[in-house]
């Protein structure tokens, strides 16, 4: 059992506290990644599981055990560095063993676990190499084997893609994801790569200057982001954030953006978006919601004519990013890669606003969640 | 620093898990470019452990363990095994060693006794031909048969004929392994005083790794047999598998 919960868990340097009081539960054999930009406390949190950092205040619990005060080797856990960590002087084989042998496991027992995740890392036929002849795909295999030989409770990851090219990377995640399922195994990652977030986690934490802003699952992120910080960070290209006028005609709202009139659907709760009848604030939409025809599957209620002029075209094989400008923002459209059109040209796009996201300007939360 | 980290550090090419394997010289250089640094430590440890003369033996079959480790391409702790396979297979080998010694001893006398007189009396170079073939005859079974010895435990009796059927069927390695380990030596003879150092660095533990690539094959053979296969006691047979 390897749930671990952290209560107002937080972490100072002096004066500068970099992770603030942060409280989060992780199931057993959960796959949760912990996601942010640079400096946002993601990977000092990880290091505070792993007993690399002191806790500076708060509880660390791991398998409803209180783990502040224990040393490392008697968590249970098993960490993968983004530099893979390997002994440039060891095989492969040596490596792998080499928690093993300090904790004086028997030899067969040492043997077998090696072979085993050997086997299942698909490295047999490089047991007897040093790490200089590898390529850095496979030297993040044979960290991931060094830290699976112990069968630990808990995975630690810290970026263990970043130094691989994009095409590896994208294999390397399937492979962490099945090994996952496999090791049935608590799985703690940390990623700046929100795509690496998306793809692989159970469960998502965004994190921003040491906060957590929203934990949920992917598609939730994606879909009911509770801030303007998740809704930028989740998804690329990012969400468009255009700042709106809501009014009200009859029954029905609408923002108003730069003297266009988006209907807003009419799921969303009237009860949020009436008390900011006639103010400003700031509406999200997701670059796939721009289409140059109106989709037959959506009402037609909840689309609206959307011109813009044209500023870039970036083909993306299977897609356009179009970067429009209008009411002197810059926006991005996702659009089929049929689409014919020259730069500085007024495109007439139609906007899909049933997952459109209203924002208060001020607090920058959301107010529809 | 930083050039020194970088050094430890960088990322080699890679290990395609489908190219075609090496085989004969190729592999040969091939284990030695990786194992050479080990070669070395393995060299220093044969020294120490023969330092004692009575030593020799067992100390040329914890380095013939090694040295199939190498060819087998399987890890190894350099320290733990030696010392293991010392100590496994002292008796055994210091039996074998008095034997071999003494048999290849007398096939030597034989072959300078004949020679001396051959030159006199050309009827005697007839057993000149056949001291010098027992006597590299003998050589090559000895070189299977400490291969042999420490790739599976088999009684006396099936270890010797194991390796004089592998001499027999394949005898032209293991004179090309010995060919080569003569070469070693006179080289350094040749080279020296700037050879001062391949009998401390390299001439024993390449010219033991040298004989177990060359015999490794007739070995695995042989242990392939019926009577091997009946034959064995310990649970070291997965060890011939692994190549």
């Amino acid at each position: 059992m390897a749930s671990i919960s952290l209560k107002k868990l937080n972490k100072s340097y002096g004066a500068l506290t970099v992770v603030h009081d942060i409280d989060l539960e992780i199931a057993d054999k959960e796959f949760i990644i912990l996601v942010g930009p640079s400096g946002c406390g993601k990977s000092t949190t990880l290091r505070m599981i792993a007993g690399l950092e002191e806790i500076s205040g708060g509880e660390l619990q791991i398998g409803g055990d209180l783990m502040n005060d224990v040393p490392s080797k008697d968590r249970d856990i098993a960490m993968v560095f983004q530099n893979y960590a390997l002994y440039p002087h060891m095989t492969v084989y040596k490596n792998m063993a080499f928690g093993l042998q300090l904790r004086k496991v028997s030899r067969d027992f040492i043997d077998s676990q090696v072979q085993d995740a050997a086997k299942i890392l698909d490295i047999t036929h490089l047991l007897n190499r040093k790490p200089k002849a590898l390529s850095g795909g496979q030297r993040q295999r044979v960290a991931l084997g060094r830290a699976m030989v112990r069968n630990p409770a808990v995975f630690l990851l810290d970026e263990p893609l970043s130094n691989l090219d994009a095409k590896l990377r994208g294999t390397m995640r399937a492979e962490i994801t099945k090994l996952h399922k496999r090791l049935h195994a608590t799985f703690i990652y940390v990623t700046h790569d929100q795509i690496e977030a998306m793809t692989m986690a159970d469960r998502i934490v965004v994190m921003k200057d040491g906060h957590i802003q929203q934990v949920d699952t992917p598609q939730n992120l994606y879909d009911r982001p509770v801030n303007m910080f998740v809704a930028g960070f989740i998804g690329a290209p990012q969400m468009n954030m255009m700042p709106s006028v809501i009014e009200r005609r009859g029954e029905r709202y609408f923002a108003s953006f730069d003297g266009r009139e988006l209907p807003l659907p009419a799921h969303f709760d009237k009860s949020r978006i009436a008390p900011y009848e006639g103010h400003e604030l700031v509406i999200g939409i997701r670059p796939e919601n721009f289409h140059e025809l109106p989709p037959a599957d959506i009402a037609p209620e909840n689309l609206a004519p959307f011109s813009a002029v044209m500023e870039l075209a970036e083909p993306m094989g299977s897609e356009i990013h179009l970067n429009i400008v209008a009411g002197g923002r810059s926006l991005i459209a996702r659009v089929s890669p049929r689409f014919k059109g020259a730069i500085g040209d007024e495109v007439k796009l139609v906007v899909d606003t049933t997952n459109m996201q209203l924002f208060d300007r001020q607090t920058e939360r959301s107010i529809l969640y | 620093m930083q050039w020194l980290r970088d050094m430890w550090t960088k990322e080699g090419p890679g290990i395609p898990k489908n190219a075609p394997k090496k085989t004969g010289l190729a592999l040969f250089a091939d284990t030695f470019a990786r194992e050479w640094w080990e070669m070395v430590k393995l060299n220093i440890l044969f020294i120490l452990a023969a330092l004692f003369v009575v030593t020799i033996p067992a100390a040329i079959a914890a380095t013939a363990r090694i040295s199939v480790a190498f060819v087998e391409d399987r890890n190894t702790y350099l320290l733990r095994d030696f010392a293991e396979a010392f100590f496994r297979y002292f008796w055994r080998a210091t039996a074998w060693g008095l034997a071999f010694t003494l048999a290849i001893g007398l096939g030597i006398y034989a072959i300078v006794t004949y020679a001396s007189t051959a030159k006199d009396n050309l009827v005697l170079t007839l057993p000149l031909m056949i001291a010098l073939v027992a006597t590299v005859f003998i050589a090559v079974v000895a070189c299977h048969l400490v291969v042999l010895m420490v790739m599976r435990d088999l009684s006396a009796a099936t270890l010797l004929r194991l390796a004089a059927i592998a001499s027999v069927v394949r005898p032209l390695p293991a004179l090309a392994t010995l060919a080569f380990v003569a070469a070693l030596w006179l080289a350094h003879v040749a080279f020296y005083p700037v050879s001062v150092f391949m009998p401390a660095t390299l001439n024993f533990s390449l010219g033991m790794f040298a004989v177990a690539f060359g015999v490794h094959r007739a070995a695995v053979m042989v242990l392939a047999l019926p009577m091997a296969i009946q034959a064995h006691r310990e649970p070291q047979a997965g060890d011939a598998k692994h190549i």
